[in-house]
Order: C-alpha cells, then sequence, then structure tokens
C-alpha cells in the first residue's frame, strides 16, 4: 500500500517535472505586461554583489551606493538586492530573475559579473546595465570605476612612513590590472617617502577567502612586513589578524578604522554615493544613450569618487601634512603616481622619464614594479 | 512488540500522507514564523518565490537547468552507495569532467563537427570523472583507504587543479589576466531544446532510471547489494568484491564526470575557478535524501533545483540577507531526510 502511495507520489512530481518542460515558453506575455505597468509608476533597480552587504569592504561600499539612491529617490524606485551572487552564469540568472521582478536598471557590482551581465544585456536591450570596474562595454552596458590607485599611492607612503623594518606586505586576489595598478601604486607611494621599502605580495585567487587571507598575511607578518595592505573584497580578517599579531595595517573599500584601534594606519575608500545616485537619475530620466556613463566612465580623488580615510594614530602629524599636500596635488593634476620612470621588477623600463600613463594605460598594466617581491603566477 | 512493529508499518495510506504533508509543512511553517519575527510577510514571499519561478517560462527553465546536474551526481552517489562505497567525490569528479571536456573542447575538436566534438567532449569528461572516482576506489581496494576521506581530499586536489589550469595551460589570452578559459567554440555548445533548456536533463533523468534499473533489476546490480549490506557474506559467495566496487566507482565517477561536460556544454561554456561549486555536496544530498533511490532522487535534487533557483527571489522580495536562503535550504532537507528515514527498508 505505502510502496504504492509512493510510487504514485514520484509519478505525480515527475508529472509536475515534465509538464513545466513542456509549458516552457507558454505565458511569456502575462509577466512581461505586468511589469510594463508598474515601471510607469516606480522603477526598479537591481544590484547583485559578490560577497556579503557587511563585508567591511568592495560590497559594503557597493552596497551604501545601493542605499543612497533609496535615499535619493524614495517611493520613486524600488532596490533589489542579492548578495554572494558567484561570477558565473549564475550572475546571469539572477539577473534575469531581477528584470522579471520588474528591474529595468541593473547594477553588476563585481568584476567578474562583466560577461555575465553582458549575456543578460543582449537578451533585455531595454535594460541599462552599469558594471562596476569593467574594461568593456556595449550598447546598454556601461561601466564606471574609480582611479583607486591615487589613494592607494598615498596609502602608500603612509604605509612607507610608518614602517620599521621596511618590509611592507600586500594580500592581494587575482593578477588582473585594476589589482596589479594598486599594489604599483602602493609601492611607488611608500617609495615617495622612504627608498629602501618594498612591498612583498601574495595573491590568493579569491576575493574574500578568510582561509587564505589568515595564512597570506601571517606568512607576510612572519617573514618581516609590519604593516600589511590588502585588495581584497572584505577587509575584516586580514585587519583583525594585524591587530592581534601586533602589526599595522591599511584597508580598501571603506573606513574599517574601528577594527584596528592600535595598528589603523589609513585606507583607500570609495565614495559611490553621489556617483550612483546620478547614474540612477540618467538611467530613470532615459538618458543613458550619449551621457558619459555611456561607455567606461572614471572618475577619482577629484570627483570625489575615491578617498584617503582618517589616519590612525600611529602616523605622525608631519608625515599626515605631507600626504594631504601630495592628495591636493594629484587633485590639482600636478602629481601623478604613474609618472616616469618606471621600473617593473625585471629593471626593464616600463615608463620612461617624463611620460605620465593615461588611465586607460594604467588599466591595462601587466607587471608589478620594481620594488614589489612575489609572482603574479 | 512485533504487533507494534506492524502496527506502524501498516499505519499505511493515512501515515504516508500525513508524513508527506509534514515533510513539506513543517519547513514551511517553521520558516514562516522565521520571517515573521523578521518583519516579513511570509504568505507573500512564497507567492512570490513560487510564481516566479514557476510563473514564466524563464523560471522554471532555470528550475529545470540546475536540477539536471543535481539529478545525475546524485544517482551516481546512489549507485556507488549500493556498492557499499560513500562516493563523497561528485563535486571533484564534476570538477575534473569539466576540466577535461573542456579542454578536449579547446584542443582537440575546437574546429570538429558538432557531432563528434560534442562526443568527444563527453568522452573527455567521462574519463576526468572516472580517473577521479578511479584514484579513490583503488585507493580503498590497494590500500584500504576510506573512500569517504579519499574523495573528500580529492575534491580539494581537484579545485586546485582547475585554478592552476585557468590560471595558466587553459587561460584566456583575451581575459585581461582573469583566471578563466575562452568560450568553447559555437558548434559544440549544447543547442537549446526550449527556452534555454537544453539536453542535460533528459540525459540525467535517463541515468537515473538507468541507475535503478541496474541495482534493481539486473544480476550485476544484485551483486552490488550483498557487497554492499554484507562484504563478508559477499566473499564466501565468491564474489570479487573489490573488482565489483572499482567498477560502480568508475561508473560513478564518469557520470560525475558528464554532469560537468554538461555544464560546460550546456550552460556555461567556460570554465572558472568557481563554475558547479558545491553541486557535488548537493547532488549528495540529494542522494541521501531519497535514501540511494535513484527515482526518488530525482525529486529531491529537484526540489534542491527549486530552491536553489527561488532562493534568489526571497532574498530579493523579503530584504533578507542570502544566508537566509540557506536556512530555509537546511530546515527542508532536515525534513525530507527525516521523512525518508521513516521509509528505508
Amino acid at each position: 500500500m505505502k510502496k504504492k502511495l509512493k510510487k504514485l507520489m514520484i509519478t505525480g512530481l515527475a508529472a509536475v517535472l515534465a509538464l513545466s518542460v513542456a509549458s516552457c515558453g507558454t505565458t511569456e506575455t502575462a509577466t512581461e505586461t505586468a511589469s510594463e505597468t508598474e515601471s510607469n509608476e516606480q522603477t526598479t533597480i537591481g544590484f547583485i554583489f559578490v560577497g556579503a552587504k557587511d563585508d567591511y569592504g568592495y560590497n559594503q561600499a557597493a552596497y551604501q551606493g545601493s542605499v543612497a539612491i533609496e535615499n535619493e529617490f524614495g517611493d520613486q524606485v524600488k532596490i533589489l538586492r542579492s548578495e554572494n551572487v558567484p561570477e558565473t552564469s549564475e550572475a546571469t540568472r539572477v539577473l534575469e530573475q531581477m528584470i522579471q521582478q520588474g528591474a529595468t536598471i541593473l547594477f553588476p557590482t563585481s568584476y567578474g559579473h562583466l560577461d555575465p551581465a553582458i549575456e543578460a544585456a543582449n537578451n533585455n536591450p531595454d535594460c541599462v546595465f552599469f558594471h562596476q570596474g569593467g574594461l568593456k562595454n556595449t550598447d546598454n552596458v556601461g561601466t564606471y570605476f574609480g582611479t583607486i590607485w591615487q589613494a592607494y599611492y598615498l596609502a602608500g607612503m603612509a604605509a612607507g612612513g610608518v614602517t620599521e623594518t621596511n618590509q611592507l606586505g600586500f594580500v592581494a586576489s587575482f593578477p588582473i590590472s585594476q589589482v596589479l595598478a594598486n599594489i604599483n601604486a602602493f609601492e611607488l607611494g611608500a617609495k615617495a617617502v622612504n627608498p629602501d621599502v618594498t612591498t612583498t605580495v601574495i595573491f590568493t585567487g579569491s576575493w574574500s577567502d578568510p582561509a587564505a587571507q589568515t595564512t597570506s598575511a601571517t606568512t607576510l607578518i612572519d617573514g618581516g612586513a609590519d604593516v600589511i595592505a590588502q585588495h581584497q573584497d572584505s577587509t575584516k580578517t586580514v585587519i583583525e589578524l594585524c591587530e592581534s599579531r601586533g602589526v599595522k595595517s591599511v584597508g580598501y573599500h571603506i573606513d574599517a578604522s574601528e577594527l584596528a584601534p592600535e595598528g589603523w594606519v589609513t585606507a583607500a575608500i570609495w565614495n559611490w554615493d553621489d556617483l550612483f545616485v546620478d547614474m540612477a537619475r540618467t538611467a530613470i530620466e532615459g538618458n543613458f544613450d550619449g551621457s558619459i556613463y555611456d561607455g567606461m566612465y572614471r572618475g577619482g580623488l577629484a570627483e570625489g569618487i575615491v578617498d584617503l580615510a582618517e589616519f590612525g594614530q600611529c602616523v605622525p602629524e608631519d608625515l599626515q601634512a605631507e600626504i594631504l599636500e601630495a592628495k591636493q596635488a594629484i587633485i590639482d593634476g600636478t602629481l601623478n603616481p604613474f609618472a616616469g620612470e618606471i621600473k617593473d621588477q625585471a629593471g626593464n623600463v616600463k615608463v620612461e622619464a617624463g611620460q605620465i600613463l593615461t588611465v586607460d594605460e594604467v588599466e591595462a598594466i601587466d607587471y608589478l614594479v620594481e620594488g614589489v617581491i612575489g609572482s603574479m603566477e | 512488540m512485533q504487533t507494534k512493529l506492524q502496527s506502524i508499518k501498516s499505519g499505511g495510506m493515512l501515515t504516508g500522507v500525513l508524513k508527506w504533508a509534514g515533510a513539506i509543512a513543517v519547513p514551511i511553517a517553521v520558516f514562516a514564523v522565521f520571517l515573521l519575527c523578521q518583519g516579513v510577510n511570509p504568505i507573500e514571499t512564497y507567492a512570490n518565490m513560487i510564481t516566479s519561478t514557476f510563473g514564466n517560462s524563464y523560471g522554471r527553465g532555470e528550475v529545470i537547468i540546475k536540477s539536471a546536474p543535481f539529478i545525475l551526481i546524485a544517482a551516481a552517489t546512489c549507485l556507488s552507495s549500493k556498492a557499499g562505497l560513500v562516493n563523497v567525490g561528485g563535486e571533484g569528479q564534476f570538477a575534473l569532467g569539466a576540466l577535461f571536456s573542456t579542454a578536449a573542447a579547446m584542443f582537440l575538436v575546437k574546429d570538429a563537427p558538432a557531432v563528434i566534438g560534442i562526443a568527444v567532449m563527453a568522452l573527455a569528461g567521462i574519463a576526468g570523472g572516472m580517473i577521479w572516482g578511479g584514484i579513490a576506489v583503488g585507493l580503498k581496494v590497494k590500500a584500504n583507504m576510506n573512500e569517504t576521506i579519499t574523495t573528500v581530499i580529492l575534491n580539494y586536489i581537484a579545485y586546485e587543479l582547475v585554478s592552476f589550469m585557468v590560471y595558466g595551460p587553459l587561460k584566456d589570452p583575451d581575459s585581461f589576466n582573469w583566471p578563466q578559459t575562452p568560450e568553447i567554440s559555437e558548434q559544440l555548445q549544447l543547442p537549446s531544446i526550449v527556452s534555454g533548456v537544453n539536453a542535460g536533463i533528459i540525459i540525467a533523468v535517463i541515468f537515473a532510471v538507468a541507475v535503478w534499473y541496474v541495482t534493481k533489476k539486473t544480476r550485476w546490480g544484485y551483486k552490488l547489494k550483498v557487497i554492499g549490506s554484507n562484504p563478508l557474506a559477499a566473499v564466501h559467495a565468491g564474489y570479487n568484491v573489490g573488482k565489483t566496487q572499482v567498477i560502480a566507482m568508475l561508473i560513478s565517477g564518469g557520470m560525475s564526470g558528464l554532469a560537468g561536460m554538461l555544464e560546460i556544454a550546456g550552460v556555461e561554456m567556460r570554465l572558472r575557478q568557481t563554475t558547479g561549486s558545491n553541486y557535488g555536496y548537493l547532488g549528495f544530498l540529494a542522494a541521501w535524501m531519497a535514501w540511494n533511490n535513484p527515482l526518488a532522487a530525482i525529486i529531491t535534487a529537484f526540489i534542491m533545483g527549486f530552491l536553489f533557483i527561488s532562493g534568489n527571489v526571497l532574498e530579493m522580495s523579503s530584504g533578507l540577507p542570502s544566508s537566509t536562503v540557506r536556512i530555509l535550504m537546511s530546515i527542508v532537507l532536515l525534513a525530507i531526510l527525516w521523512k525518508g528515514k521513516g521509509d528505508k527498508k
């Protein structure tokens, strides 16, 4: 009896499964009209994040930007969010699901979300996509990013000034240009105040793997580094580890000084709020095509998109003043972190004396500069 | 004692229905309370999860696409478990299948016609999974090492191997140093049958039914059952336990490897470090939720596919963090596991 029932259940459920295959492609119209009528009153904006929105880092910074949009437009917008979206075709699916839920403006916020976003964008030509950090764009996918290496250069100055061992450490993620540019700017900034300083880098192969972060930071500290910087999405693990080991740390993405009252140096941070609001307004008003965001938009210290966090107590006042002076010089355009002469690890001249790298050239960097120890493999 | 046991067993229809109802209702109710505590309307949320997943062709298609690898890996896990092997290595066998088939697509059959190219990719995927399963069962048979441990360790090695390959020899030269392979040639990509769904689901269901048939209806299946339930008796009966286990594990690994190939050729089109991450473990869970009955595993894998897809909707519409989806998943899994326990013969 019972066996029979079980078989019945299984057959029944299998039938449901079969039916759902069979009925694919029939009820498309109903949902489409529903989302259209809704969009007249309210614009739905979708955000996907590769990590958690409270990661003391990349995703938290982007999340704060999404909150800024919510605060600015109130009931005019509805925000959909999805965290921990992997950088695979999973991301395409979540974006498509958001579009099914009525989203017309989408923010795929992680580097690896680009190809999945382009796929979703090709399927949905009426939606506008703003991708964070991408190096290519399409008709309805614009990318935005900040010249965060400017702030990294300043953070490097701070680190180079406070180190006692002349050894800095860097917990990096992937050997892509945006990461390499930050490592290089960090070392160049450090060298500007301390010619003997080196930066040892370790790539974890992940944006946020606490185990890899811990082993990498531990290795760097055991090797003699006394200031640790990072290019990770979640900065908490490394900062807390440094604090417990009694070494200094440089944060990234947001001001996490509360995690390290003793060893906090400073951080290169994002300020997405105004940019996100402006991008959202442009898209809501239907002005995306031909706007500054319809392509590859980049802003820096001058535009207020990137900034330097508050200094920690270990940074002496005269050094602070020197760094703030350099910051003003970058804003004024009289100082550029990537001004020649710059050599790579092997000693080859990569930037001639007198030459200054453009933003595009920085975003194509594929080497580490002299003074950085470690390999990209 | 005897009569009491019997009365429970012959509680029959009513108990069965009640148990099923309970296995479905209890997690839904428990999670509803949780949602209420978070200030979210549970009825609205549930309705949204179902309508947005099954209410349109895209959602239905995605559930089916997601279920296919779970079904295939679950069926593979069922087969090896019949031979008394706890194969937790679906994850690594899947990864090797994905790796081998991608390598084949890049170097062997880049310009080959679809039929040959896809067949070669499938064979490469199966071979990859077989090698990974073969290492584990070889260590078991020859060195008496516990396969549960070795398969888990091999999962980590597989991940590192895939990472190494996508950073190095297989890296897409146009990816700006981002660790991923190039997209496989267009003719090697499995065509969509209906709204994005490829043939993967059909293959997966065929394999699940085949595993059920082989284990239930054939002599070899009977042999597996004897070996699995009492290896000592099997030795006395003159069965070659080691050889049979090796064969079962090779087939199991090959199936997971095929799942990896289907994911590459049908869904992802390129290999990344995180391709199919956790699929192996979810497939394993689906098998054990179904108490290693491959037909029931089709259902449990399908439920997992649904939770996987609708979980994002839950997150979007309720505004709760993504970890809440895992809470719902866990409660449902536990309930079904509990329900399955009652059914175990």
